[in-house]
């Protein structure tokens, strides 16, 4: 019989497909901004608002919502104020919402197993009203993410620019932190609350190895959140462990793998860097082997360069130098 | 008369309750290149940051093209350059991503951009001579070419205010003098421009007035100053900006 057979499991899956997009897709404006630990900070806090849902008997999807979001802006007013201690405040924030939330679960009298499978998910909680509510919420970042994207990329990428740009940047401030705390919410029954910011960074990590664009690096990222999220949700099948585990060992397995690739990409480039370096430095670096002379003959365009001539060889620049060339 | 573009009077700006600008006067008209000049902590830049809104005055009044600035809503209007070692941030962008956003003050949400917002970006990077690069990261480029995406981004809206706050610290003379020549298009045009400026360098030749500032106050308004008056006294120091690349997370 195969897992897909069970009701459980393919709720689980799909809750982990929306999952694997949403995180990655709010990630990645939080790592633009070097946000990167906001989503941790919401998962502490939204703990708190699943505990006041143990303790009222309202459903803890709504309760760590209302909570988080709360949390969201809570952060957002702090951090617009820019004061020293902001640090220092938010960390009370997060540490509030872990005690918080430890303190009301045992006042409600559920056990540390119930807090357990929402600090690091489990595969068999997902009821079919909780999926619903992941599913709308999860389509509604997604589209956020997605529909205004040109916004939130400027400012998530100077915020000041933003700002003369006539961009309400204060607003989207606030709209990204909110779409962080529904997506931690969205995130609580696969990967869990203390889990969920992996889920957000690792995969945008990743991406950023490989890609030189905000685009690519935003598709990949979602695509990279998909995998772990869904092998992670399998695994838990077979093997009894939280799920958020597995996922995020899973995601990080995905960037051990890229991180020497990422590694050449970039040598590569800075090589390219370096090539052009010399013109602001003025040290000396001859070329690599140098197979004929430059003269206005040879075919790589002449540039002329204060008082000498140098030839376009290759995106760089090459000037005679006694009996070889340097890089100009 | 010339249309007064930016029109400054008796602005006072206090940051964490220490006054910088006490009462200050400035005003661009149409076509103008205004230099502001001064020491460091002179309060030039808070000068041009309040002017684009981003430092609330505590008194005076700022106006941008005759509207005060509480209720100017033509943003596209102002290309600003802020001050920045980087045009990167956490995540990659290629220069046309980053130049793009500077044409969102001309685009409505949930559109697609158009022809003329995709030609505009191509021809802003064009202006600042970075073409080439255009599909390049732009944390992987020099100091110099991220300060010309930065320029370009502020070109991208086309327009008819160009306001630089120190766009040329720490940049290699071959951004200057690109930098120089995209400007000289620009003011061709018959558009105008404010810059802060820590030394002239290329763009001497270009500029109509300096306004010198010292302790918050206005020392000297007019035609340029001789070099010995561009600075209050000999500088006290040089930033060294050669560090500055932005490197993205791991690197």
């Amino acid at each position: 019989m195969s897992f897909l057979d069970y009701d459980f499991m393919q709720r689980a899956l799909i809750a982990a497909v929306l999952t694997g997009l949403a995180a990655p897709a709010v990630g990645t404006y939080l790592v633009q901004r070097r946000l990167a630990l906001m989503g941790d900070g919401l998962g502490h806090v939204a703990l708190t608002g699943v505990a006041v849902g143990l303790l009222t008997g309202w459903a803890p999807v709504w309760t760590s919502v209302a909570v988080a979001v709360l949390g969201a802006l809570a952060i957002d007013v702090v951090r617009a104020k820019g004061r020293a201690s902001a640090d220092v405040a938010l960390a009370m924030l997060f540490y509030g919402g872990i005690a918080g939330g430890v303190l009301i679960t045992g006042l409600a009298g559920s056990t540390a197993a119930t807090l357990n499978t929402y600090l690091f998910g489990s595969i068999t909680t997902v009821s079919a009203d909780d999926l619903w509510v992941v599913a709308v919420l999860a389509v509604v970042v997604i589209a956020l993410a997605v529909g205004l994207a040109p916004q939130l990329f400027a400012v998530c990428q100077d915020e000041e620019f933003a700002r003369v740009s006539g961009l309400p940047v204060r607003l989207y401030s606030m709209l990204i932190a909110v779409m962080a705390a529904v997506t931690v919410t969205v995130a609580m029954r696969t990967v869990g609350l203390l889990l969920v910011s992996a889920l957000m960074v690792v995969p945008v990590a990743t991406s950023q190895q490989l890609t030189r664009s905000f685009r690519t690096t935003f598709g990949l990222a979602l695509a990279l959140g998909v995998v772990p999220s869904v092998a992670g949700v399998v695994f838990s099948y077979y093997v009894d462990v939280a799920p958020g585990a597995s996922i995020v060992v899973a995601s990080l397995v995905g960037f051990v793998l890229a991180w020497p690739v990422g590694s050449l990409l970039r040598r590569r480039r800075a090589a390219a860097v370096n090539g052009e370096d010399p013109r602001v430095t003025g040290a000396h670096v001859p070329a690599e082997q140098h197979p004929h002379q430059h003269d206005p003959a040879c075919g790589h365009p002449a540039v002329e360069h204060g008082d000498h001539t140098d030839y376009l060889h290759d995106g760089h620049l090459h000037a005679a130098h006694g009996r070889h060339y340097d890089e100009h | 008369m010339r249309a007064a573009v930016v029109d400054v009077r008796g602005l006072r700006v206090d940051l964490d309750d220490r006054p910088v600008l006490h009462g200050v006067d400035l005003k661009v008209v149409e076509g103008e290149v205004v230099t502001l000049l001064g020491a460091n902590g002179s309060g030039k830049s808070t000068l041009v940051r309040t002017t684009v809104g981003l430092v609330p005055a505590a008194a005076g009044e700022v106006r941008l093209f005759g509207t005060p600035l509480k209720s100017f809503r033509d943003w596209w209007r102002i290309g600003y350059v802020p001050q920045r070692t980087t045009a990167a941030a956490g995540v990659p962008a290629t220069v046309r991503e980053v130049v793009a956003a500077g044409r969102l003050a001309r685009r409505s949400l949930f559109r697609p951009a158009r022809k003329a917002d995709r030609e505009a970006v191509d021809h802003a990077i064009e202006l600042v001579g970075l073409a080439d690069q255009a599909g390049r990261s732009v944390a992987n480029l020099s100091g110099g070419q991220q300060q010309r995406v930065l320029i370009a981004r502020a070109a991208a809206s086309e327009p008819d205010l160009l306001v630089l706050d120190e766009p040329n610290a720490g940049v290699d003379h071959r951004s200057q003098e690109a930098f120089a020549r995209a400007l000289r298009t620009f003011v061709a045009s018959g558009r105008t421009v404010l810059l802060v400026l820590h030394d002239m360098g290329p763009l001497a030749p270009l500029v109509d007035r300096g306004v010198v500032l010292d302790s918050g106050r206005v020392v000297h308004d007019g035609p340029l100053p001789t070099p010995s008056m561009t600075l209050t006294g000999p500088p006290d120091h040089h930033d060294d900006h050669r560090e500055d690349y932005g490197a993205g997370l791991f690197g």
